[in-house]
């Protein structure tokens, strides 16, 4: 049976053609390219520095990106274009997540002390369910009151916001005068905690025999029962001194394992090294996932960065992400880092620049990205510039301006075939539409000798039928792109006798329509044409044409005559019959009136 | 990662043979049984029909497009031995060339590289593969191969244009010698390539690897790399990589992408050469990609079309 009638159209790379996005990829474009001319000469520090601002700068693009798409979907009332819009939301949620983390352990690469504030700080940024609860209960009369009131407090205490938390705790010890004793010492435990520093203040060694003391100092308050008769209290000290299944219990407050990782870390392990990571990080998914669930995609992403996998990270994003955006740019920054050690791709020379030559190629296929591209690919040294030849020249030329733009970048770089091969192009499309002025340019541009003499032929044609040149300012500057092609030249020539003949300087447009012909500029067909333009000339007042020119004239037309094969054509066709015979008459006239000239002597 | 942008209602009567995208992507060309050419408007993923052409007098197998600095040119080849070179003039479309020196059909018609002038390759059941030259003013030149492979020729496919030493900077202005190559496949399980010494076309090299009728040979664009790669299907279900590092072109050497579970019929390869479409009787487009280590892996694949999916093209654009 036959197939259907249907034709399916199919593409990769959708996602260049949402309209949000598009500020992702305009905004990238700018932040990659200050980081590709970026001072490689600044060392250690401010290079770094200068990293995690760049890095810092793509966040920020994100999420933008993200408010905009979230606008977007609160205001529209179709809801598959609100679950699509929510969906990336979500996405690009889950993608400033991990480049987050990718900044700390990698561009900053945060030692052990600063390690666990940034951590901190990340959690805080991203887990965000139970943000809604919070202000909830904060804005509420008697938030000591409110039945959640416990759940914030934990809340505060499991991300380590110990002002919060004391804050929120003085208003229940104000309400609950019975219970000021537990609360004054759980208040000052929770004021004492020795945290890491970002300043040079303590050293590591300092920082973690504090910490030992005060653990032990919580581990005597919990074992003298002192929060026995308030469970909420003693659950929280619980935590501070890093009670696992204390913590676990909270499970819906932290709501996934990193977070439950970082608390962890917080109150078991302060100082922990970059290096640790990955053990504590294993641990805390099984235990909260607890063989319940499996790891989805995004877990094993986060893992493999607290493995400090690197490439595992970007690969697997590779393979969840929807296009290249995301690991192309990030493996740039971390490329840029001297991270990554080439591994030479067979195909793509390095990681780096097979992402953004991914990347790039994706771009060209979008009617306005494709100018980003081309930036993209200048920046890949061994493939960016075939890949640039390669796509560019399947642009669609709709308009002449798209074409100069198309143009400007291949000249800029040396694109020479391209070049050619876009103006003549635009040559026969110009051709096409019958505009030969446009075409001659194109051809001109294109050094196209053989399509220029194509379009003299036809202007020149057009001049013998209809008597007149268009596109006269094109012809009148030809200048030295005249010498493209024979035929060119003669045009160009034959406009310039027109011009000589209007400005009536005759003897100077004599002697050019000779030349045309002497020369043989002019292609025999044309002269016929050329000695028809001689008759006014020969008819004036004055004589222009010496007698040697009048000769020279005479022998023109005899060769044209005698090399005439079909003389039984020429006879026939009258018009052309008495054209020869005027043009005969006409120069004998001439010839006899200027013999008598040139014969008489002056004043005699 | 794929996903169908546009689906075109060719009106058909009959079975769609190929279907292939102008160099911009904004225009499509497919060919039928019902012996019509259909060029339809694309952009946008919309469908305007622009020309609807009739000539042929029996399927028509292939349709290939001709670079834009030539104009708008069409070429398509049919059952009924004739290859017609279609043409826009003002705006309409019309026959501009008619060639007639096949015995059998004609199965398959490519454009060689834009650089080597206005060449078109013809690939015929009679064996013989046919090379038309536009010399100028409404004429063409021809050239023959007869014999080129037994009982018949199932397609042809040009190698880019890469002049021999191309590193060195050419004087311009000066005509570089390309040496012209194109790969053919026939019904004699063979892979072949053919390369024009002298202004005569010899048989350079013999590819063999198909244990059945091969049905499709695409040479992948270059990449400014020393090796060049072919693709191969064949009614034995298998797709080829054929790769030849050297420049003089001497050994070839073929890697199994796949073998299928039906005949396939056609293969393209991407702008960049990074991605193979193939295209076959178990109704699957696929597309694959090679790997670090060297393997071909399937990428995705679209499972849209009822009946065999029958032509496959990339483009820049879409592909489909």
């Amino acid at each position: 049976a036959p197939g259907s009638s249907r034709v399916f159209v199919v593409r990769r790379d959708q996602d260049i053609y949402i309209q949000t996005l598009r500020k992702l990829f305009n905004e990238s474009h700018g932040i990659f390219m200050g980081l590709q001319r970026s001072e490689e000469e600044l060392a250690g520090k401010s290079r770094k520095a200068q990293l995690v601002q760049v890095s810092k700068n793509y966040r920020s693009v994100i999420r933008a990106c993200m408010e905009d798409m979230h606008q977007a979907a609160v205001s529209t009332r179709d809801p598959a274009l609100q679950g699509q819009y929510s969906t990336q939301v979500s996405i690009l949620s889950a993608m400033e997540l991990i480049w987050n983390l990718c900044e700390i352990l990698f561009v900053e690469a945060a030692a052990a002390g600063p390690l666990l504030l940034r951590l901190l700080d990340w959690v805080r940024l991203h887990v965000c369910d139970v943000d809604s609860m919070v202000r909830e209960v904060l804005s509420s009369e008697n938030p000591s009151k409110h039945k959640l009131f416990w759940n914030v407090v934990d809340v505060f205490v499991l991300q380590g916001r110990m002002d919060e938390a004391r804050h929120l705790l003085s208003k229940e010890a104000t309400a609950n005068p019975t219970s000021m004793n537990m609360y004054k010492i759980l208040d000052d435990l929770m004021k004492k905690m020795p945290m890491p520093t970002l300043g040079n203040t303590q050293t590591l060694t300092e920082l973690e025999l504090k910490w030992q003391h005060w653990h032990e100092e919580c581990q005597r308050f919990l074992q003298d029962g002192t929060f026995a008769s308030n469970p909420h209290m003693e659950s929280i000290c619980k935590i501070l001194l890093g009670d696992e299944d204390a913590i676990l219990e909270k499970r819906e407050l932290m709501t996934t394992w990193y977070h439950f990782l970082v608390t962890r870390l917080l109150y078991s392990h302060p100082t922990v090294k970059p290096m640790e990571l990955r053990f504590y990080a294993q641990s805390s998914m099984d235990m909260f996932l607890g063989g319940e669930s499996s790891p989805e995609p995004l877990d094993m992403i986060l893992m493999a960065a607290f493995e400090f996998e690197m490439h595992q990270v970007i690969k697997e994003c590779s393979i969840v992400l929807s296009n290249w955006w995301f690991v192309a740019h990030l493996t740039d920054l971390l490329d840029h880092c001297k991270l990554l050690q080439s591994h030479n791709l067979y195909f793509g020379s390095n990681m780096r620049e097979f992402l953004l030559l991914e990347y790039a190629s994706g771009l060209f296929s979008h009617h306005s990205l494709w100018q980003l591209g081309v930036d993209y690919f200048d920046h890949c040294p061994e493939y960016g510039r075939v890949y640039l030849e390669l796509h560019i020249e399947r642009i669609p030329l709709s308009t002449e301006q798209k074409a100069l733009k198309v143009l400007r970048i291949c000249e800029q770089r040396q694109m020479h075939e391209q070049v050619r091969s876009i103006c003549k192009i635009m040559a026969m499309k110009a051709l096409r539409n019958n505009r030969l002025g446009s075409a001659l340019s194109w051809s001109i541009r294109a050094k196209d000798a053989a399509f220029a003499t194509l379009i003299s032929d036809r202007f020149l044609k057009d001049y013998c039928e209809r008597g007149c040149f268009s596109d006269l300012d094109l012809i009148d500057n030809l200048g030295p792109s005249m010498l493209l092609s024979d035929r060119l030249t003669f045009l160009g020539k034959y406009r310039e006798f027109h011009r000589l003949y209007g400005e009536k300087r005759f003897p100077e447009a004599a002697r050019l329509l000779l030349t045309l012909m002497t020369a043989h500029i002019a292609p025999c067909s044309f002269w016929m044409t050329l000695l028809t333009d001689a008759l006014p000339l020969l008819e004036q007042k004055e004589i222009i044409f010496s007698a040697e020119q009048t000769y020279e004239l005479m022998r023109c037309l005899e060769d044209l005559t005698a090399g005439n094969v079909d003389k039984q054509k020429l006879q026939e066709d009258d018009v052309e019959t008495t054209k020869v015979e005027m043009l005969r008459l006409a120069l004998a006239r001439n010839l006899a009136r200027v013999i008598v000239k040139e014969g008489t002597v002056e004043g005699s | 990662q794929v996903s169908v942008i546009n689906t075109v209602d060719t009106s058909h009567e009959d079975m769609i043979h190929d279907a292939q995208m102008d160099y911009y992507g904004t225009r499509l060309a497919t060919c039928s049984s019902d012996r019509s050419v259909k060029i339809f408007d694309v952009r946008n993923g919309g469908q305007i029909l622009i020309a609807d052409l009739r000539g042929h007098e029996g399927p028509v197998w292939q349709v290939a497009w001709a670079h834009p600095m030539y104009g708008n040119i069409l070429a398509s080849c049919s059952y009924d031995r004739k290859v017609i070179i279609w043409k826009e003039e003002n705006g309409t479309w019309e026959k501009t060339y008619e060639y007639t020196g096949h015995d059998s059909s004609v199965n398959s018609v490519c454009w060689a590289p834009h650089d080597y002038g206005l060449i078109l390759a013809c690939g015929s059941s009679d064996g013989a593969i046919s090379l038309l030259s536009y010399t100028g003013d409404g004429q063409w030149e021809v050239k023959k191969i007869s014999n080129a492979h037994t009982i018949g020729c199932n397609a042809v496919s040009w190698a880019p244009a890469v002049v021999p030493g191309s590193l060195i900077e050419q004087p311009s202005g000066q005509k570089p010698n390309y040496v012209k190559r194109f790969a053919s496949g026939g019904c004699d399980n063979l892979v072949k390539i053919w390369k024009e010494e002298d202004s005569q076309w010899k048989e350079e090299q013999k590819l063999e690897a198909h244990s059945d009728w091969v049905r499709d040979v695409a040479w992948a664009p270059s990449i400014g790399l020393p090796t060049s790669t072919i693709a191969s299907c064949s009614q034995d279900g298998r797709v080829f990589i054929w790769t030849c590092d050297d420049a003089s072109g001497n050994s070839w050497s073929p890697k199994l992408l796949h073998k299928f579970n039906d005949v396939v019929w056609h293969v393209s390869w991407s702008i960049t050469a990074n991605i193979l479409a193939v295209s076959g009787g178990d109704n699957k487009v696929t597309l694959w990609k090679e790997s670090v280590d060297g393997l071909w892996a399937c990428i995705s694949d679209v499972n849209k079309g009822q009946g065999g999916v029958s032509a496959v093209t990339e483009g820049q654009q879409n592909e489909q």
